[in-house]
């Protein structure tokens, strides 16, 4: 460990210009990851917000929430498994303000469970992103499917379905709105399969069942995975050229007794060092966006996504400096004292 | 009485279809606290010999004794902590280690050897001392000399007390005025600390320091003097 520092502290800028690649590389993936939480709550928070549990859908409806509807009998099956049941459904609409100004809106009605609000008969409740368009408790605003307007109860925090602002209704509001008097899905905070006639998804999967979804979260995955690709080779890399150049030291410290296992060390050592260092000032870059971020900029940046990040690229910069350290074993005292050096 | 023997040491290096021997049934004797040249022509194997007494390469038959005992079939790792502990090496080249200070070569020369020692720096001091290096105790290799480096390569090697020190061809970067200060380091240190000296050397003018003198040709020993 102190052979590892007295190196770096002697050839800073080497060591420096690894430090800085593994900040922007860091901090790119936490950018990238911090994207992609954030599109991910976007896209679904509305689901998101749920515990753990069983989603169902009529079979028929082939992984689209918007062609299910399920029968009293399947909604009777539900209620009688284990666990706190909740049936919601979910529609895509516009809403008017006063001025019969549109906004996307997707609107929830539920029933039973509390991950939603419940709401009375002409009432909505909004996510609070409508704050930001100037609507306040008590406004009313309309439907083109509706006659009577409905009122502002309230405001709940990032409710977001299909990256459209979600506006929870009245099971009676929602029948006069779409013609519809069942429920699409159901819900159980518990693992239970039931039958044939339904289709079970864990919350992971009913994700991927929302258009887009799996694609966009796809596309951010692979961007974050080739970055994690790029880190273990830059490491592999930059630590392979420097012991290239340090073989005739490693082979003469292997000739006055320096162990093996010492040499890895110190590799290791510098590794670990130029990474948590790398990192601080990256994890804070990425929380100073997650705080300051605009408005209109999905980005969400949790703790377990640093945490995560941080570990895979300490695994990754260890990985990667091992491989290139595969060198050191080929030192040879008798090759080093032959080739001559300082 | 010899504290470092070599008995019937062979060496054969695979050379495509062809083996050549490059040792042939080698035996030499080291006396405690002597300084033993060998010498000999190009290509006769002396720096062979040295390097396979100093367990740097293997030898393909032989024993190696050192204090009476075979160390030739230890283990790596016993072998790696005889070096380092009870060897000392002086190469052509300083072979210093490149972002250490001379004081911290010392260091690490005796964090290698395991020497415990309540005044590290007091032992370096002197031994500094005794390479006319105090000066240049914080200097870092780039900024020294070849003399000097060879003076420090030299105080690195005998820092940790070893019983028997290996040089091959110490003076060789040297010019005459640095190779016979070197010389005369290394055999003052020698009587002083009592260390046995295996050294190769190609210069005539070195061979006055030695107390014997050991001819090489063609792998094999010609004359022991």
């Amino acid at each position: 460990m102190k052979m590892a520092w007295k190196e770096m502290k002697k050839f800073k800028l080497r060591y420096l210009i690894l430090g800085f690649i593994v900040f922007l590389i860091s901090m790119l993936t936490l950018s990238i990851s911090g994207l992609a939480n954030g599109l991910s709550d976007d896209n679904a928070s509305l689901i998101k917000h749920m515990p753990d549990g069983t989603f169902y859908m009529d079979e028929e409806a082939e992984d689209n929430y918007s062609f299910s509807s399920l029968t009293t009998e399947q909604e009777d099956e539900i209620k009688n498994a284990s666990g706190q049941e909740t049936f919601f459904s979910i529609q895509m609409g516009e809403l008017l303000d006063d001025d019969d100004k549109k906004f996307s809106t997707a609107y929830v009605t539920s029933e039973g469970g509390d991950y939603f609000p419940e709401v009375d008969k002409g009432e909505i409740v909004l996510d609070s992103s409508f704050e930001g368009e100037g609507f306040e408790v008590g406004d009313e605003v309309s439907n083109s499917l509706m006659e009577e307007p409905l009122t502002i109860a309230g405001f709940v925090e990032q409710q977001k379905f299909s990256h459209t602002e979600v506006g929870f209704i009245n099971k009676e509001d929602y029948g006069e709105m779409f013609r519809a008097d069942t429920f699409q899905i159901g819900f159980i905070d518990d693992e239970v399969d039931l039958g044939e006639s339904l289709k079970s998804y864990n919350n992971s999967d009913f994700l991927n069942t929302i258009p887009s979804y799996s694609a966009e979260q796809m596309s951010l995955n692979m961007i974050i995975i080739f970055l994690y690709v790029i880190s273990a080779l830059l490491f592999a890399i930059f630590f392979y050229m420097i012991n290239v150049q340090k073989m005739s030291t490693f082979g003469i410290l292997k000739a006055i007794g320096v162990k093996q296992s010492s040499l890895f060390v110190m590799m290791w050592s510098q590794m670990l060092l130029i990474t948590i260092v790398s990192l601080i000032p990256a994890i804070v870059a990425g929380l100073l966006i997650n705080q300051f971020a605009p408005e209109g900029m999905p980005f969400f940046l949790p703790t377990e996504t640093i945490t995560f990040s941080a570990i895979a690229f300490i695994i990754i910069g260890f990985l990667g400096a091992t491989l290139s350290g595969l060198q050191i074993r080929k030192a040879e005292p008798m090759q080093a004292i032959n080739q001559g050096g300082m | 009485m010899s504290v470092f023997e070599l008995i019937d040491i062979d060496k054969e290096f695979k050379n495509g279809r062809n083996v050549e021997k490059i040792l042939k049934s080698v035996d030499l004797k080291l006396k405690e606290g002597e300084l033993t040249a060998l010498t000999g022509p190009s290509g006769s194997g002396k720096s062979t010999l040295l390097t396979i007494a100093a367990c740097l390469q293997k030898k393909s038959d032989g024993i190696i004794k050192f204090n009476g005992q075979d160390i030739s079939k230890e283990s790596d790792g016993k072998i790696r902590n005889i070096r380092a502990e009870k060897f000392g090496f002086v190469f052509q080249q300083a072979h210093l280690v490149p972002f250490l200070t001379v004081k911290e070569q010392l260091e690490l020369m005796l964090d290698t050897a395991n020497v415990k020692l309540d005044k590290k720096d007091r032992k370096i001091d002197k031994v500094l001392e005794a390479v006319d290096l105090s000066n240049h105790k914080d200097s870092y290799p780039e900024s020294l000399s070849g003399g000097e480096k060879q003076r420090a390569a030299i105080a690195r090697a005998i820092i940790h007390d070893p019983e028997i020190l290996f040089a091959d061809e110490p003076t060789a970067s040297l010019d005459s005025k640095r190779s016979k200060e070197v010389m005369e380091l290394i055999k003052s240190l020698s009587a002083k600390l009592g260390i046995t000296v295996l050294m190769v050397t190609h210069d005539m003018d070195m061979l006055e320091y030695a107390d014997s003198r050991v001819e090489m040709k063609d792998g094999q020993i010609t004359a022991v003097e």
